[in-house]
C-alpha cells in the first residue's frame, strides 16, 4: 500500500470519529468546558476571589518565614502556594472559556459573521490554551510572580463584564423583537400615525 | 445480470426494499414537503436501480457501454445526493444567517482543496480504473466539506434536532465507507480487481443499506416543525463587539505570555 493510499484511509477514518464526535450530544460535554449553564452565575466569576489569593500568596509572609529559617515551614509552604496558584489559574481559565463562548454566542445570533473575526478568536482560544498549559507545567518548578497574575485577573474581569452588558443588551433587544413579532401574529399590527 | 454472485443480487433486491420503505415514510409521515431534495435523491435512487436493471439484462455490442451507462448514472445520483444534504444543512442553520454565510465558505474552501489533492493524488495512477477515482474523490469532496459543516455547527453550538443530525450522519457514513472500499481494494487487488468486483458491490451495497436504515429510523417520526427562531441581533452589534472582544482576548493571551516568560526565568 502506497503512502497516498494510506492517507486516504486516514483521511476517512479521521473523518468518521470526526462525524462521531461532532454529533455527540452537547450535553454529555465535559462541565468544565466553560459551560454557561452551570449552576455558577455569570456574576460570580473565580476572577472576584483574587484579593483573598493575592494575601494568600503574599510575599511577606514567605520573607518572613524565610528570615526566620524554618526550612521545613518554608518547604510547605511554597508547595502550599504552588497548589493554590494551580487551583486559581484553573479557574481562571474557566472563566476566559465562559467569555469565550460567550462571543460564539454573540457570533452565532449575528446575521453577518466576519471570517477574519471568527478565526482570530478560534487562534486566540488556541493560543490561551496552549500557554496555559505551558503556565501550568511551569508552576510545578516554580512560582508565578503575582502582579502578572493580578492583571490577568483584571483583564479576564474587564471582558467579563463588558461581555455581561452587550448580553443584556442582545436580551433586551430579543424580548422586544418577540413582543413586536407575536403583536403582529395577533394581528394588532403597529400603530401608524 | 447473470454474471452477479447471488449474494450481491438478493443484496440488491433487498436495499430496493428499503428505499422503497424510506420513500413510503417520506410520504407517509409528510416529511417530503420538508425534504424535496432528500425525497427526490431516494426516488433517484430507486430509478436508478430500475435504469440498471435493464442495462444489465441488455444485450450491448459494446461491452464497455453498461459500465458507462451506470457510472453515468450514479454521477447523477451523486449531484442530488449533495443537494439533498445542502437542504439539510439549510434547514438547520437558517435560523443562524450568518453561521450559515460562514458555513457557505468554509464549504467551498474545504471542496476546492479537497478536489485539489484528489487531482493530485489521483494524476497518472491506475488510468483503467477512473470511475473508481472520480467517486472516491467525489466522496473525499463531499464527506470533507460535510464534517466541515457539522464542526463549525459544534464550534457554535447551534442546536440541531436529532432526526436531522441522523440524516447527515447516513450520508457521511455512506461517503467514508466508500472511500475505505475503494481505497482498499486499490491497494489489495490493483491488478485482478474487476475479479473483485463483487466484493466491492456488497461492502458498498451494504453501507448503503446500513445508511437507509438510519434514514429510516430518523424518518419514523415527522420531523420536528421549525419554529426556531435564533435571538438575532443587529449586524452593528457584532461589528462593534466582536473586534472588542479578540482585542480583549488578545490581551489576556499577551499577559499570559509575559506571565510565562517571568515563570521561566531562573529564579
Amino acid at each position: 500500500m502506497n503512502f497516498t493510499l494510506i492517507l486516504l484511509m486516514s483521511f476517512a477514518v479521521l473523518i468518521l470519529f470526526l462525524l462521531v464526535w461532532a454529533l455527540r450530544d452537547p450535553r454529555k460535554r465535559s462541565r468544565s468546558d466553560g459551560d454557561l449553564d452551570s449552576n455558577q452565575g455569570f456574576g460570580q466569576r473565580h476572577v472576584s476571589y483574587f484579593p483573598q489569593v493575592r494575601q494568600a500568596l503574599a510575599a511577606e509572609d514567605f520573607a518572613f518565614l524565610s528570615s526566620r529559617g524554618s526550612r521545613e515551614l518554608t518547604r510547605r509552604m511554597r508547595k502550599e502556594r504552588r497548589k493554590i496558584a494551580l487551583a486559581y489559574l484553573s479557574c481562571l481559565r474557566e472563566d476566559f472559556l465562559k467569555l469565550w463562548r460567550l462571543a460564539r454566542v454573540i457570533a452565532a445570533m449575528s446575521p453577518q459573521v466576519g471570517v477574519a473575526q471568527e478565526i482570530a478568536r478560534l487562534r486566540l482560544g488556541l493560543a490561551f490554551s496552549l500557554r496555559y498549559e505551558m503556565i501550568r507545567i511551569q508552576f510545578f518548578f516554580g512560582f508565578a510572580p503575582l502582579p502578572e497574575l493580578g492583571s490577568l485577573s483584571d483583564l479576564v474581569s474587564r471582558l467579563s463584564i463588558r461581555l455581561e452588558t452587550a448580553m443584556q443588551n442582545l436580551g433586551e433587544r430579543a424580548a422586544l423583537a418577540s413582543r413586536l413579532a407575536s403583536s403582529l401574529d395577533d394581528g394588532h399590527g403597529l400603530d401608524t400615525p | 445480470m447473470s454474471g452477479f454472485p447471488h449474494p450481491v443480487l438478493w443484496l440488491w433486491a433487498f436495499s430496493v426494499v428499503v428505499q422503497l420503505f424510506v420513500l413510503a415514510l417520506l410520504f407517509l409521515k409528510g416529511n417530503f414537503r420538508k425534504l424535496p431534495y432528500f425525497t427526490g435523491y431516494v426516488a433517484l435512487n430507486i430509478c436508478q436501480a430500475g435504469f440498471l436493471l435493464f442495462v444489465y439484462v441488455h444485450s450491448w455490442s459494446n461491452p464497455a457501454t453498461p459500465g458507462t451507462l451506470a457510472w453515468t448514472s450514479e454521477c447523477i445520483t451523486l449531484v442530488v445526493q449533495a443537494l439533498a444534504t445542502t437542504e439539510i444543512l439549510e434547514i438547520t442553520l437558517r435560523p443562524y444567517q450568518g453561521i450559515w454565510g460562514l458555513g457557505w465558505r468554509a464549504l467551498t474552501v474545504t471542496s476546492g482543496i479537497v478536489v485539489l489533492l484528489v487531482a493530485l493524488a489521483a494524476r497518472g495512477h491506475w488510468v483503467a480504473a477512473r470511475w473508481f477515482e472520480l467517486d472516491r474523490g467525489y466522496h473525499l469532496t463531499f464527506a470533507a466539506a460535510l464534517i466541515a459543516c457539522l464542526l463549525l455547527v459544534r464550534y457554535y453550538s447551534i442546536p440541531v434536532p436529532s432526526a436531522y443530525k441522523m440524516l447527515l450522519g447516513g450520508f457521511c457514513f455512506f461517503s467514508c465507507t466508500e472511500i475505505i472500499v475503494n481505497t482498499l481494494l486499490q491497494a489489495y487487488f490493483q491488478r485482478d480487481f474487476f475479479l473483485h468486483a463483487a466484493a466491492w458491490q456488497l461492502v458498498s451495497m451494504s453501507s448503503f443499506v446500513v445508511a437507509l436504515f438510519v434514514w429510516a429510523a430518523a424518518l419514523w417520526k415527522p420531523l420536528p416543525v421549525e419554529n426556531r427562531q435564533a435571538a438575532s441581533s443587529s449586524d452593528a452589534e457584532y461589528q462593534r463587539l466582536s473586534p472588542q472582544i479578540n482585542e480583549d482576548l488578545r490581551r489576556l493571551n499577551e499577559k499570559l505570555l509575559r506571565l510565562w516568560k517571568l515563570e521561566a526565568r531562573p529564579q
